[in-house]
């Protein structure tokens, strides 16, 4: 395989898993309104324990890390994913019954500061520093994959994973869930008022976009064969932000556009460009910087992203209802009068049998 | 029944009280915003809490619904003790309300701010989400049906498919109020539900609650419209400065000396300046 198509399939695999890390951060932050600042310590959590849910035990290796399972590909990946739901869960129990927006979004970003710091300085866990390396490659030795097919071959795999969670958070965000979901993130005063437990919705929410976050996560060590502390960079929830954002916040499809144009063009199409001489490293600052001006460009002309939340119409009509006036023809029963009598409230059950 | 002609059964003889409060205190860095308040609101009538501002009135309705926590006091709601109770557990015994500021659900359309009412949804279970979609189905249809007709009943259907955050200041008042009847509450809290709303609106909003005692539901207003109160309300509970000054029908609390002085004087000298 030529190299051009390693460069593509490296790029088609990146825009499918931020594709579905984006998908997660919308779930919490765009239907629910969680600033969850801390979202790449899940994606992390659930990269390392796919890494060593599928690793053998650490023996002589030279790594040091906790199970060591030799668990095949889905099972570690799904373990990843629901290792960050658990992490959540916890997190979810100690902040947000007691937090609110900002200061659970400066909670959430301590934490994240502290699972790298964790990460990072203790070895026993993950490795430390070093991180996790060598990771088996997925089918590799079954399907004789090598390097360059390993590429295109678990970029495809990782397509078919977006897409199943794909159809899988639609049907969460189309259905009387996310419309709770919404309600809560307008307003949750609102929806407590309306009998909603808050609190079990947004840990929903949080279970659900974490253990996308690990997917996430656990596709991107398997994918590299590798994961240590400068992969995941406290600030690279900003990048996942920026991708929702730019995509548009509350739109499925519009975070695979979000990824497309942060995560695929604006960050590692780039990264394969020959480096300026005499620059080492330029392009890589340049890069950054134009994020942040796309980002600012956007929340300033088109907030709402490049795919905008749909509005979500109503397919059902009353037919007797007339349409041009913007008035009902069944008088509201309440507009009444010291001359009109009151009319039965429910008028509408001829027009709702004839439905 | 027609609005302006409304007998009032007496709050005495309906016997039954649906929402009782009592000594209910509430402070906000030492000033006391609540002193004491107690009272019973009676089954199936609609009630008026009235006081001048900064009688307490907001804050208790706060309190009624679990918005806030009260310092002390009890209140029941039927025969259940609901004191301090989350919003959301008193909301699913039947409590619903309303605000004084109206706080729409702005994202969602006006269809969906009435279908989020219903208290208990199988469709908010994922579970049932990925395994029982007929029911979803079936359930989701009857909401929308449901909540098709309550606008049509409001004014509201031609913008049922826009979003909440659009509709002026009198159709969020309207839509405030149509999301609470999707919800079929036993028991309504108004938070000055004529306020900001032309004359036409308050004779349409007055007609809706009139409505509702209709159906079945027992409707406590926070209301400076005395005009209002007097055509449509059964029974009117006085609060000043916290405590419940006096409880009654309008036309005695007018020769209540008290009441006058802490809030009607007020009222009618305002009426006859303007």
């Amino acid at each position: 395989m030529s190299a051009i198509w390693y460069y593509v399939f490296t790029l088609v695999f990146f825009l499918f898993d931020y594709f579905i890390l984006a998908m997660g951060l919308n779930i919490q932050y765009g239907e629910t309104g969680i600033l969850n600042f801390a979202y790449i310590g899940f994606v992390a959590v659930g990269a390392y324990m796919t890494g060593v849910a599928g690793m053998p035990n650490a023996g002589t290796s030279g790594q040091h890390y906790i199970l060591g399972l030799s668990l095949p590909f889905p099972v570690n990946l799904i373990i990843g994913g629901l290792s960050a739901s658990a992490l959540a869960f916890l997190v979810a129990l100690i902040t947000l019954r007691r937090l609110r927006t900002d200061y659970l979004a400066m909670v959430l970003i301590s934490l994240s500061l502290v699972l790298y710091d964790i990460s990072n300085n203790f070895i026993p866990l993950f490795n430390g520093a070093d991180g996790l390396y060598n990771v088996p490659e997925p089918f590799a030795s079954a399907l004789k994959l090598t390097t360059n097919s390993f590429v295109p071959f678990f970029a495809t795999v990782t397509g078919a994973i977006a897409l199943i969670l794909w159809f899988f958070m639609s049907r969460i965000t189309r259905s009387p869930l996310g419309r709770t979901l919404r309600a809560i993130r307008d307003d949750p005063t609102v929806a407590s008022a309306l009998g909603k437990g808050v609190f079990r919705y947004q840990l929903t929410s949080m279970l659900v976009g974490s253990f996308y976050a690990g997917v996430g996560g656990g596709l991107i060590i398997q994918f590299g064969g590798s994961f240590n502390p400068t992969a995941w960079l406290p600030g690279e929830t900003f990048v996942i932000f920026a991708v929702i954002i730019v995509g548009g916040v509350g739109n499925n499809v519009g975070m695979l556009v979000g990824a497309l144009v942060v995560e695929t063009l604006l960050i590692h199409l780039p990264a394969f460009l020959p480096a300026i001489p005499g620059h080492a490293g330029l392009i890589e600052y340049i890069d950054t910087m134009v994020i942040g001006v796309v980002l600012m460009i956007m929340l300033w002309f088109r907030p709402q992203g490049l795919v905008p939340e749909r509005v979500r119409r109503s397919k059902f009509t009353l037919p007797e209802m007339a349409t041009s006036s913007g008035t009902s023809v069944v008088a509201p029963s309440a507009s009444v009068s010291r001359e009109t009598p009151s009319t039965d409230p429910t008028p509408h059950n001829e027009e709702k049998d004839a439905q | 029944m027609t609005y302006g002609n409304e007998t009032h059964p007496s709050p005495t003889a309906a016997g039954e009280s649906i929402l009782r409060c009592e000594n209910i205190t509430k402070s906000f860095l030492g000033v006391n915003a609540l002193n004491g308040a107690s009272f019973e609101v009676p089954r199936n009538m609609i009630t008026a809490l009235i006081g001048p501002n900064g009688a307490g009135k907001t804050t208790l309705v706060n309190i009624l619904s679990g918005a806030m926590r009260s310092d002390a006091g009890t209140t029941h709601l039927g025969s259940v003790d609901v004191t301090n109770w989350e919003s959301y557990r008193i909301a699913r015994l039947g409590l619903m309300r309303t605000f004084q500021l109206s706080r729409e659900l702005g994202g969602l359309t006006v269809l969906e701010n009435l279908l989020v009412a219903p208290k208990v949804q199988a469709g908010e279970s994922l579970i049932n989400i990925f395994f029982r979609p007929r029911l979803l189905k079936r359930e989701e249809r009857q909401n929308i049906e449901r909540a098709t007709e309550i606008l049509a009943t409001y004014g509201l259907y031609e913008l049922r498919d826009n979003r909440a955050r659009e509709l002026s200041g009198g159709q969020k008042k309207l839509l405030e109020i149509s999301r609470g009847v999707m919800a079929a509450p036993t028991v309504f809290l108004l938070d000055e539900p004529m306020a900001g709303v032309n004359p036409a609106l308050i004779d349409r909003i007055a007609g809706y609650i009139l409505d509702m005692k209709r159906q079945g539901m027992t409707v406590l207003m926070i209301e400076h419209n005395l005009n209002v109160v007097e055509k449509i309300c059964d029974f009117v509970i006085v609060l000043a400065e916290g405590k419940t000054l006096a409880t009654g029908r309008l036309s005695e609390l007018r020769a209540n000396p008290e009441v006058v002085q802490a809030y009607l004087g007020e009222v009618i000298n305002a009426s006859t300046t303007n």
